[in-house]
């Protein structure tokens, strides 16, 4: 590669843009990526702290609100302001919080967050330039709006449940769950969307002057993350299955999970071509695994019967897996130009050097534990070094409070005021 | 989301992205951005580097042609709203075009096998020499730098180096249930998006392009939530959990079965407020009385047996009448909805407008997944700038060789017959 960026070319690709955050766990996940590309996020939170951080995992055993896990991984970089928006005095600092900012994040239920957005409506008056993005369960109206949900009860209902979990039995009945995959996935998904639509509007806002005020649902968002089950349903009519370790699909396809000899698991997806039978061959032959994929009986089965022939090869891997660790099977299949790879425990990736020559983690230090932990701050480089970053970790509750709230104009007065009638 | 008239003016205006992706997780990206109002062309050719596997994907469109490149129904789902063409970049004459095009582009997105490109001598460091503004990316499943740079992927790839495919599922002794579809792809294909987007900021501001090099399994680890925080304070390995809540003390907390065919409702139980409703729901049984499931905590230390039980009490429910009648009494619970269910029985997806009818050359009109948010004035349009479905293979020669690159009618004609376009 030649000439090439400055490093973090997109840490600061936000500089100069003023996130407010408020609400619940729901926007974290946006605001930590706005905060990943140099926005200066202020994090709103009530005296009690955040929901967040009171979620597990804790770096403490008493589990107190500085020490989750949660909180930390979803609020690197940002400032935290405690702010009691019902108390005296409060809606002022707010408002004069959103006169400097260019984005709002507000998200709860659609109840509270339709209340706070008339408020919001105000301070566009003000300033117009502002953008606020609402994320809610459902978006700000139809009939499914105030139901009560949750991660869970998300990827449930947008269909993300239906297409993950295990094989049915041989004859064709389920007795196994449907199964949501593990972390806050319909948070994800939202939060990556409200920051496609929120880097859209400030690329607009670049054109128009104006900002926007964004509604966006977590239950649409989850529901075009299926992949190939809708097309399926609206082009053919079908439904497809949940498979154990693979895709989902309108007839059983064949296993691609395979156990390995250290008791891990490699996926190894099988394709039938000449090319695949031979470098699969090859890697028999290496590991000194007996076979006889390359006898003239085998090449007979492949004409006569291809079932009873990818049957026979898939089990011939399964040998070959057998024989050797995840990390060999992955790294002399990579070799060979195979899609294959170690089923790994996202750990794993840790000290691997391709992601260390990568940048994909950062060390943030936590003081409660007196050592750094390491986060993956980055999904790209520029060709050498991670684009995206944080230049510190989680806020303490409150911490930004008088720091934010001075910048903003208010005077020690007002600030003692604010105290005294504990909004902040 | 309103989707007739095309507005005048729109975020992505006069952005131009050269589309070289293919499959789900570079189209997705370029989907996000045509929808936002650029002009996506994408480039493709009829050998296995340059043609979009996809397009021969099930489900297709019923009745045509059964060889024809353009009914596929995922194909047409991820590429709504681009513009289409053929070029064959083997030749010089197609690589030549092609460096017209990228003469006047804003963006240029691929996905191809890590070095394709450079194979073809042009790579990043060739195009930004011809346009130094550009914003060049490009994804693979392990990135582009680093020591996997020779290595192949697809999203289930991706998933299991990650540490999604492990994460998914009950514990051992069962298998990881792992994804159901390429997740990565999508989400991928999303922060590809949100990569070009902050770049086309950037370079407002300070008239850079960039190079950006995303990678699959990263965007798998950017969604692996607190797992590799706690295993390193634990030193324990990342575990899975079935459908259990495991940074909460929420139980019950899973998918329980109803009366039908595999039919499931997903119940979560936060507070004892929450419990106290489930309970009164089901009609207050014996068993829920039993002081193990009292408080939060003797629930979440008595899953399995609480589990089992309420699977017994869901089992003979109606499974959307259940989710209303604890949806009424405040209790998180959602029917485990199926592409059908979503398509045929989900009242706000279809208030909301979530599938939006747009035409396609071929295969007529047909709904397509629509943008999950709505924009009080920026006009966001899963048809793009041709208000439509996705291309047929080179639908739009015409349009760009012509109009865009200002070649004769004679000089067209000559390209296609030379196999160049």
């Amino acid at each position: 590669m030649g000439h090439l960026n400055t490093p973090a070319v997109l840490s600061s690709a936000l500089a100069g843009t003023v996130v407010l955050e408020c609400g619940d766990e729901r926007g974290e996940f946006a605001a930590v990526l706005l905060a990943s590309l140099g926005a200066e996020v202020i994090k709103l939170e009530g005296r009690a702290g955040s929901n967040s951080r009171r979620f597990g995992p804790f770096t403490q055993p008493d589990r107190g609100i500085e020490h989750s896990l949660c909180f930390s991984r979803y609020n690197l970089g940002k400032k935290s302001v405690t702010l009691e928006i019902d108390q005296p005095g409060a809606r002022d600092a707010l408002a004069r919080l959103a006169q400097r900012a260019d984005v709002i994040i507000d998200s709860g239920t659609a109840n509270d967050v339709a209340r706070r957005l008339e408020l919001y409506r105000e301070f566009q008056q003000a300033n117009p330039r502002l953008i606020v993005c609402t994320i809610t369960p459902f978006g700000l109206d139809g009939p499914w709006r105030d139901l009560t949900m949750t991660n869970l009860t998300q990827l449930a209902l947008g269909g993300v449940m239906a297409v993950c979990g295990y094989d049915s039995r041989a004859d064709g009945v389920y007795d196994t769950p449907p199964i949501a995959p593990e972390m806050w996935q319909a948070l994800h998904i939202a939060g990556e969307y409200a920051v496609i639509s929120i880097t859209a509007a400030l690329n607009f806002r670049e054109l128009t002057g104006v900002g926007d005020v964004i509604d966006l649902s977590i239950h649409e968002a989850v529901s075009t993350c299926t992949e190939v089950a809708m097309p399926t349903y609206i082009y053919n009519g079908a439904v497809v299955q949940r498979q154990t370790g693979r895709h989902a699909a309108e007839t059983r396809t064949r296993p691609w999970l395979r156990r390995t000899k250290d008791g891990r698991y490699v996926k190894a997806f099988l394709f039938w071509g000449g090319r695949d039978v031979r470098v699969i061959t090859e890697m028999l032959d290496e590991a000194g695994v007996e076979h006889d994929l390359a006898s003239d009986a085998y090449r007979e089965l492949r004409k006569t019967s291809p079932s009873e022939a990818q049957a026979h090869f898939s089990a011939m891997i399964d040998k070959l897996v057998a024989s050797l660790t995840a990390e060999e099977v992955f790294h002399r299949a990579q070799a060979k130009g195979l899609l294959w790879a170690s089923v790994r425990y996202p750990e794993e990736n840790i000290d691997d050097p391709h992601f260390q020559a990568r940048g994909t983690f950062q060390p943030i230090h936590h003081p409660e534990l007196g050592r750094d932990l390491v986060y993956p701050v980055s999904v790209a480089t520029d060709g050498k070094d991670r684009v995206t970053a944080f230049t510190t970790g989680a806020p303490r509750l409150g911490q930004h409070t008088r720091e934010v709230l001075t910048q903003a104009g208010l005077t020690a007065a007002e600030l003692e005021a604010l105290a005294a009638h504990h909004a902040i | 989301m309103a989707q007739s008239e095309p507005p005048r003016r729109r975020p992505l205006e006069g952005v131009r992205v050269i589309d070289l992706t293919k499959i789900v997780a570079g189209p997705n990206a370029t989907r996000m951005l045509a929808t936002m109002g650029a002009e996506v062309i994408r480039v493709e050719w009829h050998d296995d580097r340059a043609l979009d596997l996809l397009r021969g994907v099930r489900p297709h469109a019923p009745g045509g042609d059964p060889e024809s490149l353009n009914r596929s129904g995922l194909f047409n789902n991820i590429n709504a709203g681009k513009y289409g063409i053929t070029l064959n970049m083997n030749l010089p004459q197609g690589r030549d075009l092609f460096k017209r095009l990228i003469a006047d582009a804003s963006v240029v997105c691929e996905n191809y096998s890590p070095r394709q490109m450079e194979r073809w001598e042009l790579g990043y460091d060739v195009l930004s020499k011809i346009n130094p503004g550009l914003i060049y990316m490009q994804i693979t499943g392990m990135g582009k730098s680093g020591t996997y740079n020779s290595y192949v992927s697809v999203g289930p790839t991706a998933q299991a180096l990650s540490g999604l495919t492990h994460m998914s599922g009950f514990s051992e002794p069962m298998q990881p249930a792992g994804w159901g579809y390429s997740y990565l792809d999508h989400s991928t294909g999303y922060y590809g998006a949100i990569l070009v987007l902050a770049a086309l900021l950037r370079r407002k501001r300070t008239g850079l392009g960039c190079y950006i090099d995303v990678s699959q399994t990263e965007a798998g680890l950017m969604v692996s939530g607190t797992a590799t925080l706690e295993a390193q304070l634990t030193g324990q390995p990342t575990d899975r959990h079935g459908n259990r809540m495991q940074s909460a003390a929420w139980a019950p907390h899973g998918a329980y079965p109803c009366r039908g065919t595999d039919e499931w409702i997903a119940i979560a139980i936060q507070n004892d407020v929450q419990w106290a409703s489930l309970v009164n729901e089901i009609g207050a049984p014996q068993w829920t009385r039993d002081a193990r499931f009292a408080d939060a905590a003797g629930r979440k230390a008595n899953e399995d047996e609480l589990d089992r039980l309420l699977a017994e009490a869901t089992i003979t429910a109606e499974r959307y009448d259940l989710m209303q009648r604890l949806q009424q009494r405040g209790v998180p619970a959602a029917v485990v909805q199926k592409a059908d269910d979503r398509c045929e029985r989900d009242p706000q997806l279809k208030a909301r407008g979530y599938l939006v009818p747009l035409p396609h050359s071929e295969i007529g009109t047909w709904p397509i997944e629509g943008f999950p948010a709505k924009f009080e004035r920026l006009p966001a349009d899963v048809g793009g700038l041709p208000h439509r479905g996705a291309p047929m293979m080179g639908e739009d020669n015409d349009r760009v060789y012509r109009d865009l690159l200002g070649l004769s009618s004679e000089e067209i004609a000559t390209l296609r017959e030379e196999w160049v376009i």
